[in-house]
């Protein structure tokens, strides 16, 4: 998938730009239509909080809140961070002084071992859990060496919106008041591959060749490259079959 | 209606699995259902007629009588410790592969991850004394759709097995290639003792994926199946002419062969299902993922005929999130034989039994003590939980329990020739010194499982413990979740839990996993033998296992 632009996109063309090359797309859909009908309505997204939907075609769709980046343009969650793309998100706040600085660095590290390779298809994403202000943001950014790195954003919005999206990606608390303790805030990175929605999550404060060789499992099989600065972070644990073809799943007979 | 399901518990074989295949080549299954169907997230799954089929058997795991394989690389010696001591009488050429499934008539299609086409996958018939050689291969296509990860690790829970055959997470399978699985089949304590220690024999294993933060996914989405283990005592028959066999019910089922089958397996797994009836997940959902239909062995409710006399049920809860508490809708007792695939010291007569994730209870029903008035009963689930986190303590009314399966107990008595004995398995002696004790907490931190305040680096060698040693581990838990701690490769006896003795209890055989409760501490002895190598413990509610609630330990010569 080539690099997106920068520029907040129409949501059309952001779909458009989304699309994804045929196997993927015949596989992702496997369990769902194959026909991208016209795209009418969107699937109701249930009010609870963190609430998300599954479109007809496997992908996700979030509450499209509206964030403000590092440099103070607008950005709006589902159409500019989501839809389309591959990201790894984390939550933290500028003035924090626990465990963000940690995180910030581990992540840096796994983008560096990431990015060279790959044109930086994979966006790291950083969601304010403080409102921070496009200054604090920008200067958090700079002095960890991330302001003008590709794919790093720095987002920030309403405190219920980032709350809303940091449930979403399965990190609240059950305690209300352990779940808006900034000191408390989680530590964990979602890592998600959208059009085939591929999510998972780890530590972000694990170790950056672990993080960033988890990050490219999102990506299906073929279309991974090697990197060689993450060979032998584990053990790949297997001998290539020769002229091996994976094996097609037998169509199931359609219904009487 | 019943419709005819396919391909959905029982085995497809890799012949008749291939060829359709090819026939199948570029032809992807399209429910026309889901065309323009939203699919809305953490569904109710549509409503579904229990009882409508019958409980299916995957077929026995089929070998070929030499290790080396027919096709492909040769087998490398060199990549197995003990190979020469325990060279192969078999092996099973296994594949990985996608395949479409119905775990109920009114549900749709759901492409689950298999081994060799059938879920659970082919029951493996092991015997002690049998080494064995599996080639897993991954035929998994490169992508799958939503939840699941089409790389994998086959992990022989509760096996003795070298670290390079563990199937831990160290080491992926990236599809299109394929790893040589060497299992001894050899009592723990070989390299200590001729043929090991007889006491340390187990029975009901099982074998699963264990992908890096993929496992809960892959299993729930079909990789999962026995490994069965037989030796002179548990022989696997019920009229074995040697006396010191136990003549346990015997027989179990290989596919559609049932007949007279009377040790029956049963994986036990909730699942949920969207409005079009496909399989679903949350995999936001880091508590634990309960599903609001159960299945035995793939299938929603179904239903089992049994005979007038004693059965052995091998009952797994496989997961991912949920607890259960074990009962027959009549309350009647049965025996508690077994503990994670080890027989007791004892029988225990009870009428229910509790399992966490990964757990394992083989208990024995007789059915001959049914009234003649009894025709069914049902196996229920009476634990109380409400999400992942684990059960809330509570025992669910026996009338308003989900119930997992019927049993329609046919008329007429029938010729029993098993029995269970007074006495099984003696506990292993703790005779190995302690060379070291451990503390173990599992909490979390910042919204992360942690061990010991310490997130997963499976780079990092948490604990190396000198092979041929024995240890003892303190394990405690915190916070508002349950946790199922498994250490691979070695059983453990408890020595206490929460500060009491469990000696006569169902905690009193050997465990390899153990449902910790908030604040639980637990107090374990274990041997750490004969291998050296990487292995983990971490918590089997696989969700949290995902969530890198791990640690690594080495075994170091």
């Amino acid at each position: 998938m080539s690099p997106e632009p920068e520029q907040p996109l129409s949501r059309r063309s952001t779909i458009a730009g989304a699309v994804v090359p045929a196997a993927l797309l015949l596989l992702g859909g496997c369990a769902g239509a194959l026909r991208r009908e016209t795209r009418s309505a969107e699937p109701e997204i249930p009010a609870r909080r963190g609430g998300s939907a599954i479109r007809s075609d496997g992908t996700r769709v979030f509450r499209n809140h509206r964030l403000v980046d590092q440099d103070g343009r607008t950005v709006r969650f589902q159409e500019d961070l989501v839809e389309g793309r591959v990201f790894a998100a984390t939550f933290q706040y500028a003035k924090c002084n626990g465990i963000c600085r940690d995180m910030t660095e581990k992540m840096r590290a796994a983008s560096e071992l990431l990015g060279g390779s790959m044109g930086n298809p994979i966006r790291f994403y950083m969601f304010s859990l403080a409102e921070d202000s496009p200054e604090d943001m920008k200067a958090y950014m700079q002095a960890h060496g991330l302001y003008g790195k590709p794919g790093w954003r720095f987002v920030s919005g309403p405190r219920d919106a980032i709350t809303d999206i940091r449930w979403a990606f399965g990190f609240g608390e059950p305690d209300e008041e352990l779940d808006q303790k900034l000191s408390a805030h989680t530590g964990m990175v979602r890592y998600c591959h959208h059009a085939t929605d591929k999510w998972a999550a780890c530590p972000a404060l694990g170790d950056p060749r672990s993080i960033a060789l988890l990050m490219l499992r999102c990506f299906p099989c073929d279309q991974r490259p090697r990197i060689e600065a993450l060979e032998g972070a584990f053990a790949q644990g297997g001998t290539p079959m020769p002229g091996y073809k994976p094996i097609a799943p037998v169509a199931p007979p359609s219904d009487a | 209606m019943r419709r005819a399901s396919h391909a959905f518990g029982h085995s497809v074989s890799r012949r008749s699995f291939v060829k359709g295949s090819a026939l199948a080549t570029g032809a992807f299954f399209i429910n026309s259902r889901n065309s323009l169907a939203v699919l809305r997230e953490d569904p109710t799954s549509p409503f579904t007629t229990p009882w409508m089929q019958p409980l299916r058997f995957p077929n026995y795991a089929t070998p070929l009588p030499s290790w080396q394989p027919l096709d492909g690389p040769p087998v490398d010696p060199q990549a197995h410790q003990h190979f020469e001591q325990f060279q192969p009488e078999y092996l099973y050429d296994y594949t990985l592969c996608a395949a479409y499934a119905r775990p109920h008539p009114q549900l749709g299609f759901s492409l689950l991850s298999t081994f060799c086409g059938c879920m659970p996958g082919p029951t493996f018939m092991m015997r002690y004394g049998k080494p064995a050689l599996v080639r897993m291969k991954n035929c998994m296509p490169n992508s799958i759709p939503n939840f699941g990860s089409p790389e994998t690790t086959t992990h022989v829970h509760n096996g003795h097995h070298g670290s390079e055959s563990d199937g831990t997470p160290f080491y992926q399978l990236q599809p299109g290639s394929f790893r040589d699985m060497h299992y001894v089949n050899a009592m723990a304590g070989f390299t200590m003792t001729a043929g090991g220690d007889p006491l340390e024999a187990k029975h009901t294993l099982w074998y699963h994926d264990h992908c890096l933060d993929f496992t809960s996914q892959n299993v729930y989405r079909g990789l999962a199946g026995f490994f069965l283990l037989f030796d002179d005592k548990d022989s696997g028959n019920e009229n074995d002419p040697n006396p010191d066999a136990f003549r346990l019910p015997s027989g179990v089922p290989d596919g559609k062969r049932v007949k007279n089958r009377f040790d029956i397996p049963l994986m036990l797994i909730d699942m949920r299902f969207d409005q079009n009836g496909v399989q679903t997940m949350d995999t936001s959902n880091m508590d634990g993922h309960l599903g609001d239909k159960y299945t035995v062995n793939g299938l929603v409710q179904p239903y089992f005929e049994v005979e007038r006399r004693k059965y052995r049920f091998r009952i797994l809860d496989a997961g991912p999130s949920r607890f259960y508490d074990i009962w027959l809708s009549n309350g009647m007792e049965f025996q508690h034989i077994g503990n994670d695939g080890n027989l007791l010291p004892a029988p225990i007569t009870t009428n229910h039994v509790k399992l966490g994730v990964a757990e394992r209870a083989d208990i024995v029903v007789d059915f001959s003590q049914l009234p003649a008035s009894t025709t069914e009963i049902y196996l229920v689930n009476r634990a109380e939980q409400t999400n992942g986190r684990g059960p809330t303590g509570n025992t669910l009314p026996m009338d308003t329990a989900p119930k997992l399966m019927k049993i329609i107990v046919r008329k007429g008595s029938v010729q029993d020739n098993s029995r269970v004995p007074e006495t099984l398995m003696p506990l292993p002696a703790r005779d190995l010194p302690v060379a070291q004790e451990r503390n173990w907490h599992f909490g979390r931190s910042n919204g992360m499982w942690v061990v010991n305040g310490n997130v997963v680096d499976i780079n990092r060698c948490d604990a190396a413990i000198q092979r041929n040693t024995a240890e003892i581990w303190n394990i405690s838990t915190a916070g508002g979740w349950a946790h199922p701690v498994h250490i691979h490769l070695e059983e453990y006896q408890i020595l206490s839990y929460n500060g009491q003795p469990v000696t006569g209890t169902s905690l009193g055989g050997r465990k390899d996993v153990f449902a910790l409760y908030p604040g639980d501490q637990m107090r374990i002895y274990m041997k750490i033998r004969d291998w050296v190598g990487r292995y983990v413990m971490h918590c089997h509610n696989v969700v949290h296992e995902d969530h890198a609630m791990m640690i690594r330990w080495d075994i170091v010569p």
